[in-house]
Formats: C-alpha cells, sequence, structure tokens
C-alpha cells in the first residue's frame, strides 16, 4: 500500500516542480539539465522504492504511474478549466508583427533567443514573423505572411 | 502530396481506432488492478495479527503475511503468562530465518539453539501475570520467493504451552 502511496505523491510533486520550473527550462536541455535529470531521477527512486527489490514493487511502481499518467490526461481532455493547470496555456511572444515583451520577460526569453528559434524555423528575421507562440510542450511556433 | 494518405483515410477505420484502443483498455485495466491490489495490501507488507491462548500463556504475533524481497520489517510477539515460567522459549518456524537478514531481536535472548528446521530462543524466567513483547526486525533477502511456515510455539523448559501456526508468503 505505502509503494502505491509514495508513487502518487511523487507524480504529484513531479508535476507541480515541472509546471513551476517552466516549459522552456524542460524543453531546452543543456547537459547541466541532463545530468540534473539523472540525478533527480535517482533521488526519486531512492524515495519510492526504498529498499524493495522485488519485481512485484517494480509493477506496483510503473502500473501506478501509468494509471496517474492516464488518469491526468483524461481529465484534462474531459474538463477543460484543468488543461491550464495540467498541461500550461499556449502564450504568443509575437502578435500581428509586435514582440510582447512582457510575455518575453515572464518566460524568461530574450530576443536573441527568440531570433534563434526563429532561424531554426528558416525565418531569416522576426519582421517576417507575424505570429509567435510557446506552446505547451516549451516550443515556439512561428506563423509568417 | 494528399495522395500519401489516400490509403490511410479510406477504407474502415484504422485498426489502431477500434481493435488496438479496446486493446489499451484492456491492458490499461489490468494495469489499473495492480495499484488497486498494492491499497489493499495484497502485495505486501501489511501486518497482521493472529493470536492463540492456553492454561500456561497467551500469544499474540503481529507481523506481516507478504512480503516483497529486500522489505525490511518487524515482527511483534506479545506473551502473557499465566503462571511462572522459568524457561521462556520462542520456537520459531523455518520461514522466520530462512532468507532473512536479522536486523535485531530485543530482549536479547540467554541462548539460542535448534530443534529440527526450528530455532529456539530461550529467555529470562517471566512471572506469573506478566506481559513482555519481544521485537524481531528484519530484512528480506531479495533472491528469496514463496511461501514458507511462520508459526511460533512457546515452551516453558522442554514443555510445549501454546502454538501459533502462520505462514509468510515473499513475492518475486
Amino acid at each position: 500500500m505505502d509503494l502505491v502511496l509514495r508513487t502518487a505523491i511523487v507524480f504529484v510533486l513531479i508535476l507541480v516542480v515541472t509546471r513551476a520550473v517552466g516549459r522552456r527550462e524542460l524543453s531546452s536541455m543543456e547537459p547541466f539539465d541532463i545530468i540534473l535529470l539523472v540525478v533527480i531521477g535517482d533521488l526519486v527512486q531512492q524515495g519510492v522504492t526504498q529498499s524493495d527489490y522485488s519485481l512485484t514493487g517494480t509493477a506496483i511502481v510503473l502500473a501506478t504511474l501509468a494509471v496517474l499518467s492516464v488518469t491526468t490526461g483524461y481529465l484534462s481532455f474531459r474538463i477543460r478549466r484543468l488543461r491550464p493547470l495540467l498541461e500550461g496555456e499556449p502564450i504568443v511572444l509575437i502578435a500581428d508583427g509586435e514582440l510582447r515583451r512582457r510575455a518575453l520577460r515572464r518566460q524568461r526569453i530574450t530576443v536573441d533567443e527568440l531570433e534563434a528559434e526563429a532561424r531554426q524555423a528558416q525565418i531569416a528575421s522576426l519582421r517576417d514573423v507575424r505570429f509567435a507562440v510557446l506552446e505547451t510542450n516549451g516550443h515556439i511556433s512561428f506563423l509568417t505572411g | 502530396m494528399a495522395d500519401h494518405f489516400q490509403s490511410l483515410a479510406s477504407g474502415d477505420e484504422p485498426r489502431a481506432l477500434n481493435r488496438g484502443l479496446w486493446a489499451r483498455r484492456v491492458v490499461m485495466a489490468a494495469l489499473a488492478a495492480i495499484p488497486i491490489l498494492g491499497l489493499a495490501g495484497v502485495l505486501g507488507q501489511e501486518a497482521h495479527t493472529s493470536s492463540v491462548a492456553s492454561e500456561g500463556v497467551d500469544v499474540t504475533l503481529r507481523a506481516p503475511a507478504t512480503l516483497r524481497g529486500g522489505l525490511l520489517f518487524q515482527s511483534r510477539i506479545v506473551l502473557t503468562a499465566h503462571r511462572h515460567l522459568e524457561h521462556p522459549r520462542l520456537v520459531l518456524d523455518r520461514g522466520w530465518f530462512e532468507g532473512m537478514q536479522v536486523s535485531s531481536i530485543t530482549p536479547d535472548p540467554q541462548s539460542e539453539s535448534v530443534q529440527g528446521d526450528r530455532t529456539t530462543l530461550t529467555f529470562d524466567a517471566l512471572d506469573a501475570g506478566t506481559t513482555t513483547t519481544f521485537w524481531l526486525q528484519f530484512q528480506v533477502d531479495p533472491t528469496l520467493v514463496g511461501r514458507r511456515p511462520y508459526g511460533v510455539e512457546v515452551q516453558d523448559g522442554e514443555v510445549p504451552l501454546a502454538r501459533l501456526h502462520r505462514t509468510i508468503t515473499v513475492l518475486p
């Protein structure tokens, strides 16, 4: 029983942390972030399974995570009000060709970074961008023309 | 370009939307059963209490009935003596020690010996009317699997006073 409860608590904790850290940090992984992720995984494992070395314990944790993940996805799909809480909302960074500096500042994105993202989308200049949207997965979509 | 999608768009619903969906639902239902069993305590470490009473002594054992490899756990034996026991002994079935790492036994027994595949712990004398609690802490060997006898018999010297039958199951 304790294994299911510990897994559920860690699931909620990870959900809260990922929502609090911000989508940009999670979508662009630097080497430091990758190492930190591995360390966090190890620490979480110790907290969840502790001294349990059994296959049964592994099955309980995996099944609990799967059920919680599907439940979260279903709730997000069915209940519109929960969606911003569970997945976040797209944030407009450029609207009608105008930079939204407040949105950029709040998402800790510099104009240089935005330009770099635009170049990766084969866009030479931000002047060509009509809309730029920071999607819930951390990637930036550009609409030109 | 749209030609590439013609084969996907035409015809009946793709298998991913009918049979595939139902297969996923069946698997998810099976997965959902695992945490439910875990919450119900079927998959381990929930402690259960068993008791037996005799003329000479009452015995209560509180210990998990199901465990998993690697888990730390505790068993508690409570003895209430109805008469003076000069040489109280706990005779423990083989499941107590087979594949178990002993962390501690409190109070310390005066001596330890074996009776067949059972282990005998002898303690100080108990006066009539006294209640004594024995704490035994273990860790399950990660490779241990299966069901074993986990009963306890109380003896005064060589004389059996009460026997409590239990089993312990270690899941893989």
